[in-house]
């Protein structure tokens, strides 16, 4: 019988645990438990609800309002894993840079990301948005529709990335990729920028831009562009989207070329 | 390239360049024009044609401007690659002898010999650097170069190069900054050619060497040629000749580098005194991979090491073995001997392990010593001696440890000066001496940290947070931390009496849990709170030094409890032991009586019986006893502590290494991480385990050695664990390395545990059967003793004077006074300190400040200066008015200082050299 005395000598670590993981605790709260309860109470997925919020809330045609509207509805009343207003401003910066003409996304979500790259690329620019997600595929036109852009502009395919990647070629007549933003399964980094390298989209000076590699974490992937030598790696270090203490970050990969 | 530019003009030193150069001069100073007509016809011929040409290009002058800067900046990578492409060719000199035999001889013709150069050049070097090279070759011409080779070339192509350097001069140096230094240079050359000397770089005097040299192997060389005396005296005066000022460049040169030599070999001196001292390279590697506090730990674990060194010394030498080597040998008395109910099991690893056995009746402990007054030939007292080490080590680390606290705090003078301080470590940390890829990556990974730490350092200073919350905020931690501290004391207090109570109910109707309860309650929260405790600092928002000096003092706090359970559980043993010894002592005499009536008749002239030592009945002896405890619990502290480090750190370190390739989040940034090096923790249990060696080394000879043991080795494995499994803390911060907080710490504890040592000492009666005080009432009646039978009558007499608490009270109030005037004086002086610092500081400030104005006095002055002297040339000369107004703006850049090399004065042997002199006095 282990006596209470050893038990009580076990509370100040417990007291540690739960400071030092407190973020945690709060992403484990509002990003499970919370939509967990919401989804059963109305019945939508969390990503209609997030429409109809904006759809009530923001300025159709306006993208800074959808986007702080959505802002807006991410800190305050539920979370959803986009890229975040701080990240979003490095994303912002790279392409005022660079001034990318075609663009792919893999990982639409809810198209915050989308209507924030749409929203700052130039006149003629497309954008290639690859969601696995029938649901949230359809939530993801809506507000791209919304924010005003039109399929010349933004082309959403509902697929998975693996089959996408190899056939962007054929089928949609891209013959290089300016900047690629991932922000889909952390899993799928490594093998889609493997797909992308021998596809051959890729040129001198194309910026593959890759969130949340550090947090959720792809270390395979990082390792893989650290070593292989064909990108210039840099890791911008942010927080977790929405939440203050979780340590995050993004990396900008620099295509090199092949030698 | 002020120097090099001297040097340059230090090559030309023949008649037809210096009046080229005055041309120049001339040229871009309006005040010269009456000096002109006093020149010889030939010179204003050139000007004239100068001046004309001039005219002509007076448009290109602009896009020249541009040209030149550009120039001159890859000059300067010039002569540094220079430098190297020199290096090469000596050795290929050296290594074909004869072409450069041939070389020589073909020195007139210079298009062959540059040919045969460049092919050379070609063999061994790659296309790049012989661009470079060609690139090079044009423009030794137009600046002068300073080696011996381009000397050499310039005076064989004199009149071909004549023409081109005219053409070239005026637009190279017309208003750029060096011909401001090429103005006063030969006059400073002519007359300091030492004072020049002096501010030589290495690689020029090295060069000025190799020029030196080349004339002496050319004139060897010509010696054994075939030729005619006449074309060999052509080739010599063509190819210079060693001139006065040169001659005394190479004596100043041979002293120089005798100097070089000779701070060579004080570098060495260094390097090498720096390798006797112990374990420095190491400390210097971690201090520059995780900065200076973490240094500062291993430092202090040196500093420690040493300290030992002296215990063990003293235990050792005066103790262990002259008792070894002359007392009574082992199982002559029953003390020295292994009981007969323990003689079976007395070799068993287990016990061994415990400090049992054969381990407790050896020198190791305190029972083993005989009470014996003088031992072997030497008539060595052995129980004095005892006594005096046992004190004279607490006496001496009180001396060491408050020694090192007051030469520390010399070094914390107040209020360093730090100004400039990222520009000082921008360009001065590198050490161009540096020759080895290790040591360049340390110094490397040390000036990255430095910078950090002075980064943390800055932005502390310029911290300006909410005071309120901060203060809030700070009261709050300490609270939690009060009350963590609190509720842990309570805790064990509560156990610690609960096991008493299981300890007088017997402890064997008791389980594994509730016998080991204290251990595991003390422990666990030795592991715990402090964690605690760092969670908690974060609220506060210190410094990390001052944040790390709370930790310490913290963690400090709660291991005080360890200290109280530990020294309560060993007074309980001790009244126990002694409790048993009373039985014992009288079962000893029943034992004695019993022994002689059973066996020897009442006639005693038999011889009386012999037992053997191992079966004659015994006292429990305590002091062993709590000498026991003692090692027992060094050892167990080491042992954890080792083991610690290798799992917590390593194997923490290898999991995340490895399983990182196959894990789904990233272990190496993320969750478990590698762990940093726990500066507090280790500072801590040093400082704890020094104290027990404090309060056991009366009991047991054997702990300072075994401590050294332990310092030594971990020393090694900590040294290798932070290198290879730890990563640098997040804010690394400076420390100094002799840290007077650790001393601090350690004072308390060296207080806390002479406390228990002295009163055992004092107030509990020697066990009567063993150690060097058995049969004594108390362990310093030993002084007593010696002084009676040892010393004359009147040195007892005088001693017991001294003792006379009439003496020893003023004796006492004196020494409190000393202290307290002593210390008066000192903080005096520390203000006085501050205050000259400070005034220091002003001083400077105010230097700068009036420099600052004077030199934009000066150059307001000579702006005004140029601007009169050019009215008035226009006014009174017209052929000068094309003269480029760009040169009255450079006299504003140029830096009022140079004045001062006109007022030196001049060597004779150049006519051109008062005038020159005086037309650089106007400017």
């Amino acid at each position: 019988m282990v006596s209470p005395a050893i038990a009580l000598a076990f509370l100040p670590l417990l007291l540690t645990m739960i400071i030092r993981y407190r973020y945690y605790f709060v992403l484990l709260y509002r990003a499970v438990l919370i939509r967990w309860v919401r989804d059963c109470l109305t019945g939508l997925s969390r990503e209609e609800r997030a429409f109809q919020y904006i759809l009530t809330h923001a300025t159709p045609g306006d993208a800074q309002s959808i986007l702080d509207t959505f802002d807006h509805w991410c800190s305050k009343v539920e979370f959803i894993s986009h890229i975040g207003p701080k990240k979003g401003k490095i994303l912002d910066r790279l392409l005022q840079e660079h001034c990318p003409i075609t663009v792919l996304e893999l990982g639409t979500h809810c198209g915050y990301s989308t209507v924030r790259i749409a929203r700052s690329l130039p006149i003629g620019a497309r954008i290639y948005s690859v969601e696995m997600d029938e649901r949230n595929a359809q939530v993801a036109e809506k507000i791209i529709r919304l924010a005003g852009f039109d399929e010349d502009m933004v082309e959403l395919i509902v697929r998975p990335s693996d089959e996408v990647i190899p056939r962007l070629r054929e089928d949609f007549g891209v013959e290089r990729l300016d900047l690629v933003f991932m922000d889909h399964w952390k899993r799928c980094y490594l093998p889609d920028l493997q797909l992308l390298e021998g596809s051959g989209l890729l040129g001198e000076g194309s910026i593959i831009l890759a969130d949340n590699v550090i947090f959720p974490g792809a270390p395979n992937f990082l390792r893989h562009a650290r070593r292989s030598g064909l990108y210039e790696v840099r890791v911008h270090r942010a927080t977790l989207e929405y939440i203050r203490g979780i340590r995050d970050g993004m990396a900008e990969l620099t295509f090199l070329g092949i030698k | 390239m002020p120097r090099h530019k001297l040097i340059a003009s230090e090559s030309d030193g023949k008649d037809n360049e210096f009046s080229l150069y005055y041309v120049e001069v001339e040229e871009n100073s309006q005040g010269g024009q009456e000096k002109q007509t006093t020149r010889d016809g030939k010179r204003r011929r050139e000007r004239n044609g100068e001046v004309s040409r001039r005219r002509a290009s007076e448009k290109r002058t602009t896009e020249v401007d541009t040209k030149r800067a550009e120039k001159k900046h890859e000059k300067r990578h010039k002569t540094a690659r220079k430098e190297g492409e020199k290096h090469e060719k000596r050795q290929r000199r050296k290594n074909a002898d004869e072409e450069e035999a041939e070389e020589e001889s073909n020195k007139e013709k210079k298009n062959i010999k540059n040919e045969r150069t460049k092919t050379l050049r070609r063999d061994d070097e790659k296309e790049k650097d012989v661009k470079k090279k060609r690139k090079k070759h044009v423009k030794n011409e137009e600046d002068n170069a300073n080696s011996g080779k381009t000397k050499q070339k310039d005076c064989h192509d004199m009149p071909l190069k004549e023409k081109k350097k005219k053409r070239k001069k005026p637009e190279t140096t017309s208003e750029s900054e060096s011909k401001s230094e090429s103005d006063s240079a030969p006059e400073s050359k002519d007359n300091q050619a030492v004072g020049v000397l002096g501010s030589l770089t290495p690689e020029e005097l090295e060069k000025l060497k190799e020029a030196v040299d080349e004339r002496k192997k050319l004139i060897a060389t010509m010696r054994g040629k075939p030729w005619p005396m006449k074309k060999k005296l052509v080739v010599l005066r063509s190819s210079c000749v060693l001139q006065r000022q040169e001659t005394l460049l190479i004596i100043s040169f041979l002293y120089y580098s005798n100097c070089q030599k000779w701070m060579k070999f004080q570098r060495d001196f260094e390097n090498f005194k720096t390798a006797c001292i112990p374990w420095e390279m190491k400390i210097k590697e971690i201090e520059s991979h995780f900065g200076s506090s973490v240094a500062s730990y291993f430092i202090f674990l040196r500093w420690m090491y040493g300290i030992n060194m002296i215990l063990f010394g003293l235990t050792f030498g005066l103790v262990m073995v002259p008792e070894a080597l002359m007392g009574k040998p082992y199982g002559s008395i029953p003390r020295k001997t292994v009981p007969r109910e323990e003689e079976a099991s007395a070799m068993n690893f287990a016990i061994l392990w415990d400090f049992g056995g054969y381990a407790k009746y050896s020198v190791l402990f305190y029972g083993y010593y005989n009470s014996q007054r003088a031992i072997g030939w030497l008539k060595f007292r052995l129980p004095l001696s005892y006594f005096l080490v046992g004190v004279g080590t607490v006496a001496y680390s009180y001396m060491v440890v408050i020694r090192t606290m007051a030469r520390n705090a010399n070094e914390e003078g107040g209020g360093d000066d730090t100004s400039f301080n990222f520009s000082w470590k921008t360009f001065t940390s590198w050490d161009y001496l540096i020759g080895n890829p290790e040591t360049a990556d340390n110094k490397f990974a040390s000036i990255t940290t430095s910078f950090k730490e002075a980064i943390v350092e800055e932005q502390e200073s310029r911290k300006d947070d909410n005071i309120h919350l901060t203060r809030f905020l700070r009261v709050l931690a300490n609270f939690l931390v009060l009350c963590c501290l609190a509720g842990s004391g309570y805790l064990i207090y509560f156990v610690v009496r609960r096991s008493q109570k299981f300890a007088l109910l017997g402890l064997e109707n008791y389980g594994w849990w509730e016998r080991n309860e204290v251990n595991m309650v003390m422990s666990l929260l030795g592991m715990f709170c402090p964690m605690l405790f760092d969670v908690i600092s974060t609220l506060e928002n210190y410094h990390p030094r001052v944040a790390l000096q709370w930790q310490l003092g913290r963690i400090f706090a709660l291991f005080l409890g360890n200290l109280y359970t530990f020294i309560i559980a060993l007074m309980d043993a001790i009244q126990l032991k002694r409790a048993e010894e009373e039985i014992v002592k009288k079962n000893m005499t029943i034992w004695q009586a019993n022994l002689y009536n059973g066996t020897v008749p009442d006639n005693s002239t038999a011889p009386p019986i012999t037992v053997h030592p191992a079966d004659i009945p015994r006292g429990p002896c305590w002091e062993t006893m709590v000498g026991q405890e003692f090692v027992r619990l060094i050892i167990s502290d080491t042992m954890t502590t080792y083991i610690t480090l290798l799992i917590g750190d390593f194997l923490r370190a290898v999991l995340v290494r490895f399983l990182n390739n196959c894990w789904c989040w990233d272990l190496e940034y993320g969750f478990p991480s590698y762990s940093e090096f726990d500066v507090s923790g280790n500072v801590l249990g040093l400082i704890f385990n020094q104290g027990m060696i404090w309060m056991g080394a009366f009991y047991a000879p054997c702990l300072p050695a075994l401590n050294l043991l332990r310092l030594h080795v971990s020393m090694y494995l900590q040294c290798w664990a932070v290198m290879c499994c730890n990563v640098p803390q997040e804010r690394v911060f400076k420390a100094s390395g002799s840290n007077n907080f650790y001393m601090a710490m350690l004072l308390v504890i060296l207080f806390l545990s002479t406390l228990p040592a002295i009163y055992t000492i004092v107030s509990i009666p020697p066990s009567f059967d063993c150690g060097p005080f058995s049969g004594k009432t108390r362990m310093f009646d030993v002084i007593q003793e010696t002084l009676e039978s040892d010393f004359p009558a009147w040195f007892g007499k005088m001693f017991s004077y001294a003792s006379n608490p009439g003496l020893v009270l003023p004796f006492l109030l004196l020494l409190v006074l000393a202290i307290y005037y002593l210390q008066s004086t000192s903080k005096t002086y520390k203000r006085v300190n501050m205050e000259l610092k400070k005034k220091l500081q002003t001083q400077n400030e105010e230097n700068k400040k009036k420099n600052k104005l004077a030199a934009l006095k000066a150059a307001n002055e000579l702006e005004q200066a140029r601007k009169a002297g050019e009215q008035r040339s226009s006014s009174s000369q017209h052929t000068q008015n094309s003269e480029p107004p760009v040169s009255s703006t450079h006299t504003t850049t140029r830096p009022p200082a140079s004045r001062g090399h006109t007022s030196s004065g001049h060597l004779p042997g150049h006519p051109q050299q008062p005038q020159k002199n005086s037309h650089s006095n106007r400017r």
